[in-house]
């Protein structure tokens, strides 16, 4: 993607360059102003709100990182996310397994109330999953999220691992049964290795939005050790509401270093969605 | 499975050494206080208690003030983790509380030690909103004025103003202000309640007394010819342009801050903005408040302010009553009551206000609740809060020029209709 | 499976009941019948929260889709620069849709918000405006925060599809004598037609499930003007403590969402795009 032909641009290439270099400068332009926005003093952010800051104060982000607990609340997240999306990449993978590759009775209902999950709204069920929460006692833990957030993004995560499974010859597996596998068998040493590539693309996709997930975590999580990050900067904005300079120090600290980390993995995160994205 | 386990013997480790160590009880205290004076003399208190009481831990769980009674508060209610202590206002609240199972019966510990009798006997009254069924609930920690006008006085000498006695004197200041090219009135309403406080103290000064309790308790409609005069008195200050264009889509905290940074005149607010001075205002700030101008002479609420008490209900099912009870005797103590009244709280304890060394605008504030013809409960703390919120949005409405003051009522009276009875 | 009838079917059945009861969530529910319902039909608010919601929907094909699709036409070039222009138009895709609200809160911001400023010191004052306060704007910029956070996911979709189109298909066109407007009418967009049918599914059912911008930028005002159903249920049901009510609010937005999507399954069957 990367090798530039560098023969002379046409016009039109300049043209091009032009446009979409401008469109973009400003799409992005917000994020660069966030940035040197959290160095500023309150006081210029009021008077002067373009400019760039008079003096360069880091204690902002300090102060931020310690008054805003920013280190739980990303410990919290990381957690969250990694154990969620294991748990759903992982069972979707099997359960597409068994979609595409076994047959079972009920498996089409099955398969079709799965379906269900796929375009339910979240919010369609936040009041009761919450009372439920509360009944096992899970409100205020990780688990409210964790088992939560897996179970909503499992229904889009069949639905493509499966559309994956689909477009793949089953050849592999037929002729690893043919050698006395059992399934769990195929499943492991045949199957998984050869559907990885989209297992990693939906890690990507399912770490996005559970990281992102902001009604569940405002709902089941009152505690501050348990907060994610999402509602942790809004409750911190809330909070801090009169303080720019803390509340922009706080969104520089919890974006910039996950769009660090998108940049450097950024070929793959692009690559991995335009693999299997959606097809 | 492994890391599971792992995970269970070290947390059980950890339990047992901090039991051995120190058999610790934990008190879960939910409130809404984030910053200011205030905060910093409730975080004193609290760590005289645990110095007194090593064996107690007080843990605050903090909201902001939006989010604690959006769901902040109920959620944590709701919850199988409830918090032994929460703040709550007084009146329907309270009785709200009651009525679901959250709060804790405190006649036995008021009776207990004169504890009941060392508040003034004005919020053990019927009105005052700390009681139901003749029963205390609600430990009072302040009386607040819920609306008062605050104002830059710097501004002021600079066009010669002085605080209006009557409505057509307050009307006529705003528009000279706005004329000057200043934005006389800065309002944080996206929550409704701040104009919603004010507009209902209006009401109450224009709309006879038996009518307006009718109408917020659904006996009788909003749109009468007094509701629309109470109304067309926002209309009017619309119209001479007083209120900041982003009324609606401000905070009230950053509404606050925008008054102390001099980006408006005035600004409608409750007794709770002394606590912010030293936070907000830059050095040299001088600022002053009057009550909401006399509009109708003849009415009975004509010189009434707008106020209710603040304090804390301890959970009925909370894990550690007796200590929650410890800490709020602490906190009501007379030695905590000085330090909370010297951080701009009127306290509700007896003989604290004189004892202790009141900021000039706490001592202002003070004289003008014992002046008043009467106090007007805020109404969101009297009556049903879906009732008073519809009332909230139609005064918004007619206070940005969205629908005429009769359009705002037939409004208000559909949605209330469409409710049914709260 | 079991962990999806536990958190996704289970509280999908609980709300049916809940929604016939009066319940503050902590006493003993009463039957309420269909009380609820009635009143959901006659809430002014809630009715308008759906057209908020499919006015929000329209615009997010607009800001998103359509936007997403030509940066894709225009980022589409191996040239030096263009890689790391993709990048950068998608990298609000990775941000959290709260950090969006809060930054951009700040954006929109009356008086110290880096649009009005820009108006301000180009000489436009007069333009500046309290964007989020006023009811005709507010959904509007609601909209564009959210095409400017997801129209780089959709490029990237319709992206990956362009470089499947054989050149030759272009070269041949040009021979014919086809311009660029052409070319793009007549071949990139009927190849295309597979991925915007998933993007409008996708960008469907997202609107309905939207909650977190509207949450972090107006909470719903003003006036109700950005008010959608997730909104005004989790008001109802916490901040009004009604939960019974909020609950049949709930099974209303899932009675309209499975119609649509019914609808959309039928129509997608017959013309077999989704492998279904």
């Amino acid at each position: 993607m990367s090798r530039a032909t560098e023969r002379r641009r046409s016009t039109a290439e300049w043209l091009q360059f032009g446009v979409a270099g401008a469109i973009v400068l400003v799409t992005f332009y917000p994020a660069i102003w966030m940035v040197y926005s959290s160095f500023k003093s309150n006081r210029e952010i009021f008077r002067s709100p373009f400019a760039l800051p008079a003096q360069w104060r880091w204690e902002n982000l300090i102060e931020a990182w310690q008054v805003g607990g920013l280190g739980t609340l990303y410990f919290n997240s990381v957690f969250v996310t990694l154990v969620a999306v294991s748990m759903c990449v992982l069972f979707a993978t099997a359960a597409a397994f068994a979609f595409t590759r076994l047959e079972f009775p009920g498996r089409k209902l099955m398969y079709r109330i799965l379906l269900i999950g796929l375009l339910l709204p979240p919010p369609s069920v936040a009041i009761a999953l919450f009372t439920q929460l509360r009944d096992m006692h899970l409100l205020n833990t990780p688990w409210a999220l964790i088992l939560p957030g897996a179970a909503w993004q499992l229904a889009f995560t069949v639905f493509l691992m499966r559309a994956y499974f689909i477009s793949i010859r089953p050849d592999m597996e037929e002729a690893a049964r043919l050698d006395g596998a059992n399934t769990w068998e195929i499943f492991w040493h045949v199957s998984v290795p050869m559907v990885w590539p989209a297992m990693l693309t939906m890690v990507v996709l399912n770490t996005i939005s559970v990281w992102n997930e902001l009604l569940f975590a405002l709902l089941f999580v009152t505690d501050d050790a348990q907060r994610t990050l999402p509602v942790g900067l809004v409750r911190f904005s809330g909070y801090h509401s009169t303080d720019y300079s803390l509340v922009f120090a706080a969104l520089t600290i919890t974006t910039v270093p996950i769009l660090i980390l998108y940049f450097v993995l950024q070929r793959h995160v692009i690559a991995g969605l335009t693999a299997t994205a959606m097809d | 499975m492994m890391a599971k386990r792992l995970a269970l013997t070290t947390a059980t480790a950890l339990l047992l050494l901090t039991t051995a160590a120190m058999a610790q009880t934990e008190v879960r205290f939910t409130h809404s206080i984030t910053g200011g004076s205030s905060r910093e003399a409730l975080d004193s208190i609290i760590a005289d208690f645990q110095a007194a009481n090593p064996d107690i831990k007080i843990k605050e769980i903090v909201f902001d003030d939006d989010q604690y009674s959006n769901q902040g508060l109920i959620t944590q209610l709701k919850s199988n983790e409830v918090p032994d202590i929460f703040f709550e206002w007084a009146g329907f609240p309270v009785q709200r509380d009651v009525a679901a199972g959250y709060a804790y019966d405190l006649t036995e510990a008021m009776a207990a030690d004169g504890w009941k009798d060392s508040f003034s006997p004005a919020v053990w009254t019927d009105g005052a909103g700390t009681m139901v069924d003749g029963k205390p609930y609600l430990v009072p920690l302040s009386l607040d004025l819920t609306n008062t006008i605050w104002y830059n006085k710097k501004i002021f000498a600079e066009h010669n103003l002085t605080p209006p006695k009557t409505w057509d004197e307050f009307v006529a200041l705003n528009k000279a202000l706005a004329e000057a090219g200043e934005t006389p009135i800065v309002e944080g309403n996206n929550e409704f309640w701040p104009l919603g406080n004010w507009a209902g103290h209006i009401a109450a000064m224009v709309v006879p007394p038996d009518a307006y309790i009718a109408a917020f308790k659904q006996e009788a409609p909003f749109n009468t010819p007094e509701f629309e005069k109470a109304l067309n008195l926002l209309v009017g200050l619309h119209e001479v342009g007083a209120f900041n264009k982003d009324m609606q889509a401000l905070g009230a905290d950053p509404a606050m801050a925008t008054f102390f940074q001099e980006g408006a005149v005035m600004h409608p607010i409750g007794s709770w903005l002394v606590s912010e001075t030293a936070n907000l205002a830059e050095e040299g700030f001088e600022y002053g408040q009057f009550n909401t101008p006399v509009i109708d002479a003849a009415h009975p609420l004509a010189n009434s302010v707008i106020g209710t008490i603040t304090g804390l209900v301890v959970h009925k099912n909370a894990p550690h009553p007796a200590e929650a009870i410890k800490f709020l005797k602490f906190l009501t103590s007379e030695a905590s009551q000085i330090k909370w009244a010297e951080s701009g709280q009127m306290s509700p304890v007896q003989g604290v206000s004189d004892k202790a060394k009141l900021d000039e605008q706490t001592q202002a504030m003070l004289a003008l609740m014992s002046g008043a013809s009467g106090i007007v409960p805020p109404p969101d703390n009297k009556y049903p809060v879906p009732v008073a919120e519809a009332f909230y949005q139609a005064a918004a409405f007619a206070a940005s020029g969205e629908k005429s003051a009769k359009d705002a009522l037939v409004w208000l009276d559909e949605t209330l209709a469409a409710m049914g009875k709260q | 499976m079991l962990l999806f009838a536990t958190f996704v079917l289970l509280p999908l059945g609980a709300s049916v009941y809940y929604a016939f009861t009066f319940w503050d969530g902590f006493s003993a529910p009463r039957w309420a019948g269909f009380a609820n319902f009635a009143r959901a039909l006659t809430d002014t608010t809630f009715l308008m929260s759906f057209v908020h919601v499919v006015l929000y929907i329209a615009a997010t094909l607009v800001f998103e889709v359509t936007f997403g699709l030509v940066m894709a036409v225009l980022l589409n070039s191996d040239r030096r620069g263009f890689s790391l222009m993709r990048g950068m138009f998608f990298a609000p895709v990775v941000l959290s849709m709260s950090a969006a609200g809060v930054l951009w809160k700040f954006v929109l911001d009356y008086r110290t918000g880096l649009l009005n400023s820009t108006l301000r010191s180009v000489g436009l004052g007069d333009w500046a405006q309290p964007w989020l306060a006023q009811p005709e704007t507010a959904l509007l910029f609601i909209c564009i925060v959210s095409g400017w956070k997801y129209a780089g996911f959709y490029m990237v979709i319709f992206f990956a599809a362009l470089r499947r189109i054989p050149r030759n298909l272009y070269e041949a066109a040009r021979l014919d004598g086809a311009n660029g407007v052409q070319q793009f009418t007549a071949i990139t967009l009927p190849m295309l037609k597979q991925n915007v049918i998933v993007c409008i599914l996708l960008a469907v059912t997202g609107g309905f499930a939207g909650f977190d911008l509207f949450f972090t930028m107006t909470n719903g005002q003003p006036f109700g003007a950005t008010e959608v159903p997730a909104t005004w249920i989790i008001k109802q049901a916490f901040d009004q403590n009604q939960i019974g009510y909020g609950v049949a609010l709930t099974v209303v937005l899932t009675l309209v969402v499975s119609l649509i999507s019914i609808g959309y399954l039928k129509i997608s069957e017959r013309g077999n795009v989704t492998r279904y």
